[in-house]
């Protein structure tokens, strides 16, 4: 069975293409458009890989990352947080939040890729 | 990138509805504070742009909105105010940004516009308003919170495993000094283990320090939201502090608890004696720091309320705009195959009424009524609200009024009226040729208005309402006028008429439309070169609209455009003239009556007195010159188009009919009284009759006769 990657981003044209580089790369790929859509979209399947932008409406990347460490069946769902702050408090927060990597944007796909390959367990 | 390239219109797509809102936002708010929402949103904008351009490798673009990403993140961080020079370059850079997405088929050119002179421009503007001392407004900002500024203790324990946790406990402290100063920092180290005990792994360090801010207890709060639940934070305003001692210091050991007194001594803190000894009194004393938090805690919540009440507001925004992109060519191919099930459909419907048995004419009808709700329900898809247009003319009339020197308020009603989607792109240049129009030659200069005893400002109106199947867009100003005189004049000079004609005020103004007018003695940049108000005429016609002109002297104009709903399916009305089958649209047709009695015939045009009314009444047959004999028991069809009536003569009345519209060939498009045609159920076609050309003309006819019967008047009295 192939590993499903959500990602979470308000940015539709930033879903697409990160879609379709993971399914190139042989993910699955749930889409989120905020923090809140993506917590509606965690209904207890497994997820292998959460991969958040920081900036978003309705709720933002921090908070989204912070709830969804508080649900037991994504407590170990690792998260990679997609950003431009370079703020280290900030990503401090993410951190502590329970985001495992930060890839900054812009970047290209094959970075991300990288990045979720090291995260994601064969 | 190629295996991206499928994505690259949804990024057009989203780069310029948020480039949408960005400009909304700027003309709204016209160089007054943004409110953080909308800084925000503007923030966003810039901020997603340049990430997914740099997913395209879209470079020159991401260089770019970097820059104003930077500005965006400033005025956030209140760094930078808000201000009408800043509201233009950002509205510039917003242009900018607009017409590098336009080439993205050029990447040399592209290139060439990563860094433009507004680049420069931005951070000339942005030295200027952070560093410069003169700025009245840099003072403010550093004068404001010292009043407010506040002392406090701060006790930073981290836990153990706080490196663990990816975090840098000097990173809360150097956050801090970012936006207050710290008056003095103890390190404990009584906790460090010696030898193989220690673990580089682990923090073992506790910080007491004295910060100076002015930022609220909530906010402070807040910068130790994610290292709360592992460590001991305490916070006191420092002139207290001094009773807290022993909770601060509780459950650890002797060493710490006098290290952290000497600490606090070090830091000019006052420890009272009675905390220091006793520690249930400190118990109890430790319950005001904590009423204090809870609430501090019950203000953050009100404070959560509010912002949950705005995300509130902020969903019925996004639930509103819950739509589904669709590419428009696969609903025009949609609406093409309802067209031909629509025809179909009035074939399978003939052949049954033709066979008589009344369980398949039943079946039909059935059939009938639901592709009349499928076509209905299709069409309503295409039409979008005409706000879609109307929002880009704030811009447009801030710009030229800029330009022009004039102060101009826009006044927009009716933005949720809709139309047709392919109405809308063509109905923005004739449009803008109005808008611009009426600022340029309509509003006049400061000067004059204020001379002749109107408002410095002029005011444009654009409203949009439907009526009886049309819609009707005005576009009205408080200017000059039209001056009637100055047009025949000048129409005369040009030789579009000659100098004994006798025009209605309609006419005279329909002048302005005809190639090569222009009154404007000062040929301006924005209008004034005679080509603007011809395309207007022709881009309406093509959409099968008409453009009436009401006008004052001194008072103002108003444009009213009159234009079809829809362009592909109408309801019909069939009517027989002679063999021939023609369409009447059935928004126009007011009533039907038999032809009376006292109906004064002569050829192709009579009169009719409709309950007290003078209609006009136009014999179709001969009008179409059918050449065929009229019919035993002829109608007239009462027709109403904007404020005109006429009857329209016809032999039979076949009833409603839906009617797909098929545009005639260029071969027929010199025809006046035929706006299209359409395919009956037997396979016949049947031509669609142009209804306002057909009122036009039966007007003309019947002022021509009136003058001709004058003139007969005249010679006979001779």
């Amino acid at each position: 069975m192939s590993k499903l990657i959500m990602i979470v981003d308000d940015s539709a044209s930033l879903r697409t293409v990160v879609g379709i580089a993971l399914k190139g790369a042989g993910y699955d790929v749930l889409e989120a458009c905020d923090g809140k859509d993506a917590l509606s979209k965690l209904t207890g399947q497994k997820v292998n890989l959460i991969v958040s932008d920081v900036n978003m409406p309705n709720m933002d990347g921090i908070a989204f990352v912070t709830q969804v460490k508080q649900m037991p069946a994504y407590k170990f769902t690792p998260v990679i947080m997609l950003t431009t702050e370079a703020d280290e408090s900030k990503k401090a927060a993410g951190k502590a939040a329970g985001a495992k990597a930060w890839v900054v944007k812009p970047f290209q796909p094959p970075i991300l890729l990288d990045a979720i390959s090291k995260l994601v367990l064969p | 990138m190629s295996e991206y390239d499928s994505a690259l219109p949804a990024f057009l797509d989203e780069a310029h509805e948020l480039l949408a809102a960005m400009e909304s936002i700027l003309m709204d708010v016209q160089g007054q504070q943004p409110d953080s929402e909308q800084l925000n949103a503007m923030f966003r904008a810039m901020h997603t742009i340049k990430g997914s351009s740099g997913l395209f490798g879209l470079d020159a673009i991401v260089r770019f909105t970097h820059e104003a990403e930077n500005v965006l993140d400033a005025l956030r961080a209140g760094e930078l105010s808000f201000d009408d020079e800043l509201n233009t370059l950002l509205l510039r850079c917003h242009d900018h940004v607009k017409a590098m997405l336009q080439e993205l088929d050029h990447p040399d050119v592209l290139a060439s516009m990563a860094a433009p002179p507004l680049i420069d421009e931005l951070k000339a503007y942005f030295r200027q308003q952070t560093s410069g001392d003169i700025s009245p407004l840099a003072a403010s900002a550093t004068e404001a919170p010292a009043a407010a500024e506040q002392s406090w203790l701060i006790s930073l324990r981290f836990g153990r495993e706080v490196l663990a946790d990816g975090m840098d406990p000097l990173s809360f402290v150097r956050y801090l000094a970012e936006s207050g100063e710290l008056g003095g920092l103890q390190t404990i180290s009584t906790q460090l283990p010696g030898g193989d005990a220690f673990d580089p792994e682990q923090c073992y360090l506790r910080f007491e320090l004295v910060y100076h801010s002015a930022m609220p207890l909530a906010k402070l709060n807040d910068v130790f939201e994610f290292v709360r639940e592992s460590s001991q934070i305490h916070i006191f305003p420092l002139a207290t502090a001094g009773r807290y001692l022993a909770t601060v210091t509780q459950g650890q050991d002797e060493a710490e608890q006098q290290a952290v007194a000497a600490a606090w001594q070090q830091l000019g803190v006052v420890i009272e004696a009675e905390a220091e000894v006793v520690t249930e009194a400190a118990a109890v004393e430790a319950v005001a720091p904590l009423a204090s938090n809870l609430q501090f805690a019950q203000a953050a919540k009100q404070a959560s309320g509010a912002v949950a009440r705005k995300t509130e507001h902020k969903e019925t925004k996004t639930t509103e705009t819950r739509f589904i992109k669709v590419e428009a060519s696969k609903l025009d191919n949609l609406i093409n195959l309802i067209g031909e099930l629509v025809i179909a459909g009035a074939a399978a419907n003939l052949i049954a009424r033709r066979s008589g048995q009344s369980a398949q004419i039943e079946s039909t009808a059935t059939i009938a009524t639901l592709i009349e709700q499928i076509r209905a329900g299709t069409l309503s898809m295409r039409m979008v609200q005409i706000g879609e247009i109307f929002s880009r003319f704030p811009r447009v009339v801030r710009d030229v009024s800029k330009e022009l020197g004039k102060s101009i308020e826009l006044h927009i009603s009716g933005a949720e009226t809709e139309l047709d989607k392919s109405m809308v792109e063509k109905l923005g240049d004739p449009l803008m040729h109005i808008v611009r129009n009426a600022i340029d030659h309509g509003i006049e200069s400061v000067e004059t208005r204020l001379a002749a005893g109107k408002s410095a400002t002029g005011n444009v109106w654009l409203n949009a309402y439907h009526e009886s199947g049309s819609i009707v867009i005005e576009v009205a100003d408080d200017g000059g006028g039209l001056r009637k005189d100055k047009i025949v004049a000048k129409a005369v000079a040009n030789g579009l008429i000659s100098a004994d004609a006798m025009l209605s005020d309609n006419e005279i103004y329909k002048l302005i439309f005809e190639p090569g007018f222009s009154t404007a003695e000062q040929i301006s940049n924005i209008s004034g070169r005679g080509v603007g108000m011809d395309v207007v005429k022709r881009g309406l016609e093509a959409l099968r609209g008409t453009i009436d002109i009401d006008s004052a002297v001194g008072e103002g104009t108003n444009f009213r455009i009159r234009l079809p709903l829809t362009l592909a399916i109408i309801d019909g009305f069939l009517v027989q003239i002679g063999k021939s089958t023609f369409v009447i649209p059935l928004e126009v047709v007011v009533e039907c009556i038999e032809v009376p009695d006292d109906l004064k015939s002569d050829g192709t045009h009579s009169h009719l007195n409709l309950r007290g009314e003078v209609l006009p009444v136009l014999n179709l047959s001969e009008f179409l010159e059918l050449g065929e004999p009229p019919g035993k028991r002829q109608n007239v069809v009462v027709v109403n188009y904007g404020e005109s009536k006429a009857g329209l003569l016809v032999d039979n009345l076949l009833g409603e009919f839906q009617t797909v519209i098929k545009p005639l060939g260029q071969l027929f498009s010199h025809l006046r009284a035929i706006s299209g045609s359409t395919i009956l159920g037997s396979g016949e076609v049947a031509l669609i009759l142009d209804v306002p050309a057909l009122i036009e003309f039966a007007k003309q006819k019947e002022v021509a006769d009136f003058a001709g019967q004058t003139e007969q008047g005249r010679a006979q009295l001779h």
